[in-house]
């Protein structure tokens, strides 16, 4: 084999720069795959963060009625037992209660529909975090006309700061990124903005009867932290539930499409608004490995009193989250395949021209006593030495890359930041960790190789040693 | 004793509407140790014979008999083992395999046929030397003259131990200093190994060689001429 082996090698540098193009064709497929599948299954990574483990959680307890209709009526008693129960589950990292619904906000002539949830502002650290989230900055016009009168900032980035005006940002760093400033550099900008940029807002406590709103929200309602809005809505079993809630900071949410319309409240406030005394909508449960979802909801589902509850997957709660990411896969797993199409009739062409050059040769060798099985064995491993050699490069190339973005998302600026956001996306471009889709490029190349010998193979197989020796 | 045994030997290509019977009933013999030219004009049906007692094409009808074995009688692989065991090739074109050396070419076929390492490289150091390529073992094809790989063709031949060397034309490209040595070494091994070799050629050269020359003419023997001691 070893023989067998080095002859292969050898063939390969005989015809070097046919190799070092097939090798460069399945490089650049490789290359482009990686780095493509990366994107898109960071991106989906991202999504499900921001929107399922940021805020839904992988996996909600509810009232059985609950998911066909959603209303208040369908509640679950708040039971410290049933918290702890979910909380001991062995796969459960956390469960957090909660009451969501929609009702009507309103301040001075704007008014919108919102999501109010209703959180235990300690235990909803450890899900969505809105502590984490509260707006600290604020690109006001005043300090917009400061950067401006007052900086050297370049061209670009005056168009970056005039477009981002208004936006609030719950830290420095992603200030500057939005820029399009080195957050070293913007080390100068800091004392400007601490002072008239910084925005004041503070959590909420455990029986707040204050609101924490969203920016964009907080934006359309035309009100800042301090100021009062009104919610009104319906509570359980049609009571009409209204009031006067003071907004005690603003949260920046990732998700734009939450950022438009999330309101969070303290569980208690909620309880009495909504005239739900010691009833939740939902528990929501995060994870601690993703990959067992469905069976840690089959195995608290089995262990629930169905008449009263049911545990739901986010797939389930959010079938457009789901629908969304797989009909993009679909997308882009097509590509990958015309892509591979391509590179597959590269390998194929170059076997084939292999076989047609060395017939004479092959004609020979069996001539001489080498069996055909040997000689398909040297040309099986020719091209596999070829797409290893592409494949590997491409794999290494394609690794810092990879790596470099997962570690620092690509953050999207300007027109294609707004377009990501109107879109529904946060305007990040991560990419996914370095883990079993990397494998799969190699295995598919190797599938390719070895489909584009068979009928190199046959050839070899029905070959006529008089007519190879002939040609 | 018969190395080679013919009998009734025809082949027919059927090209279009016209039957050209290339070989057409050649029974011959040839003995250990004969150093055998088949000559004939183009198309007389040397190279076709040659190629099937080769075991490389199939007869229309006869039979090619080796050592005993009768070669209609072996299947695709069986045909391939038996070359590699029994028959040593030299052809026109030298056709060495070109990213082996010398000594590698030298060695493929014994391997082929599961020898030691040591015995490789010790037979293929001694078969090189024989042929005059003692300093040039490790060349690649590339790098040797047309008779110089010749010469690695013969030693590679001889490299299995086998029953008989067919040559196809083996001086035909050859230029006549290298005719000339090749002719030696093959004389010589002939004479002191006793190893059988069986020719086509158009040489004169090699004609005036061989000790015994089998004359075809439209697929038929003409003459079967052996000479006393060769020259």
């Amino acid at each position: 084999m070893n023989r067998l082996f080095k002859m292969a090698w050898r063939n390969i540098w005989r015809n070097r720069r046919r190799t070092l193009i097939t090798a460069a064709s399945i490089f650049f497929a490789v290359f482009f795959a990686i780095v493509m599948r990366s994107i898109q299954l960071g991106t989906y990574g991202h999504m499900i963060s921001q929107s399922i483990e940021k805020f839904s959680g992988y996996l909600q307890l509810q009232n059985p009625e609950y998911f066909d209709e959603p209303s208040l009526d369908n509640f679950i008693e708040n039971s410290d037992d049933i918290i702890k129960k979910l909380n001991a589950t062995e796969g459960v990292k956390v469960a957090v209660p909660r009451i969501e619904t929609f009702v009507l906000a309103s301040s001075g002539h704007q008014s919108k529909g919102v999501l109010v949830t209703g959180i235990d502002p300690e235990q909803e650290m450890f899900v969505s975090n809105p502590e984490h989230m509260l707006a600290k900055y604020k690109l006001t016009p005043e300090i917009v006309e400061k950067l401006l009168t007052e900086t050297n900032l370049e061209k670009k980035q005056i168009e970056l700061l005039k477009f981002n005006e208004n936006k609030l940002y719950h830290d420095l760093d992603r200030l500057a990124l939005d820029l399009g400033l080195n957050p070293s550099d913007f080390e100068q900008y800091h004392g400007l903005l601490n002072k008239y940029a910084s925005y004041s807002g503070e959590y909420l406590s455990k029986n707040d009867d204050g609101i924490l709103v969203s920016s964009r929200l907080a934006t359309f309602l035309r009100s800042t932290v301090g100021d009062t809005i009104v919610l009104l809505g319906q509570g359980r079993y049609g009571a009409t539930a209204a009031g006067l809630f003071p907004i005690r900071g603003i949260v920046r949410v990732p998700s734009p499409d939450l950022d438009n319309k999330l309101v969070y409240m303290s569980l208690s406030r909620a309880q009495i608004f909504l005239d739900m005394p010691d009833m939740l909508t939902s528990i929501a449960m995060n994870l601690d490995d993703n990959d067992d979802m469905f069976d840690i909801q089959a195995s608290i589902n089995s262990t629930l009193d169905k008449e009263k509850y049911v545990v739901k997957n986010w797939e389930e709660i959010n079938p457009t989250l789901k629908q969304q990411i797989d009909g993009d896969d679909k997308s882009g797993q097509m590509f990958l395949g015309i892509l591979y199409f391509i590179i597959f009739f590269g390998i194929f062409g170059t076997v084939m021209m292999m076989i047609a050059e060395r017939k004479r040769e092959f004609g020979v060798l069996v001539a001489i006593g080498m069996r055909k099985s040997k000689l398909a064995i040297i040309l099986v491993f020719e091209m596999l030495m070829v797409g290893f050699i592409g494949t590997v490069s491409g794999m290494l190339a394609a690794l810092p890359l990879v790596y470099s973005f997962y570690v620092n998302p690509f953050h999207i600026t300007g027109e294609m930041a707004k377009m990501y956001e109107d879109m529904g996306f946060e305007a990040v471009m991560p990419t996914a960790p370095v883990e079993g889709y990397f494998a799969i490029q190699g295995f598919i190349i190797l599938l390719m190789v070895i489909v584009a010998c068979i009928i190199p193979l046959q050839r070899i197989r029905k070959m006529k040693v008089m007519n190879a020796l002939r040609s | 004793m018969k190395v080679i045994e013919i009998d009734n030997l025809k082949k027919t290509y059927s090209e279009s509407e016209v039957e050209v019977h290339a070989v057409n009933g050649v029974t011959l013999d040839i003995e250990e140790g004969e150093f055998t030219a088949i000559v004939g004009p183009s198309g007389s049906g040397k190279t076709t014979l040659l190629n099937m007692i080769g075991g490389l094409d199939i007869p229309t009808s006869g039979e090619v008999i080796i050592g005993g074995s009768n070669m209609n009688h072996l299947n695709g692989s069986e045909l391939t083992d038996f070359r590699k065991n029994n028959i040593g090739f030299v052809f026109q074109a030298y056709n060495l395999i070109p990213v082996l050396t010398a000594k590698e070419n030298t060695e493929f076929v014994m391997k082929l046929q599961g020898k030691s390492k040591v015995e490789c490289e010790k037979r293929s150091k001694e078969l090189l030397e024989s042929v005059g390529l003692g300093e040039r073992i490790n060349a690649r094809p590339n790098k040797m003259s047309g008779g110089q790989q010749q010469r690695v063709a013969v030693a590679r031949a001889l490299a299995s131990k086998p029953k008989f060397v067919l040559a196809d034309e083996p001086t035909a490209n050859l230029d006549s200093k290298s005719t000339e040595t090749l002719l030696d070494i093959m004389e010589k091994l002939n004479k002191e190994e006793n190893i059988t070799f069986v020719f086509s050629t158009h040489d004169a050269r090699v004609v005036k060689k061989a000790r015994r020359v089998i004359t075809l003419e439209d697929g038929k023997i003409l003459s079967d001429v052996r000479k006393n001691g060769g020259e």
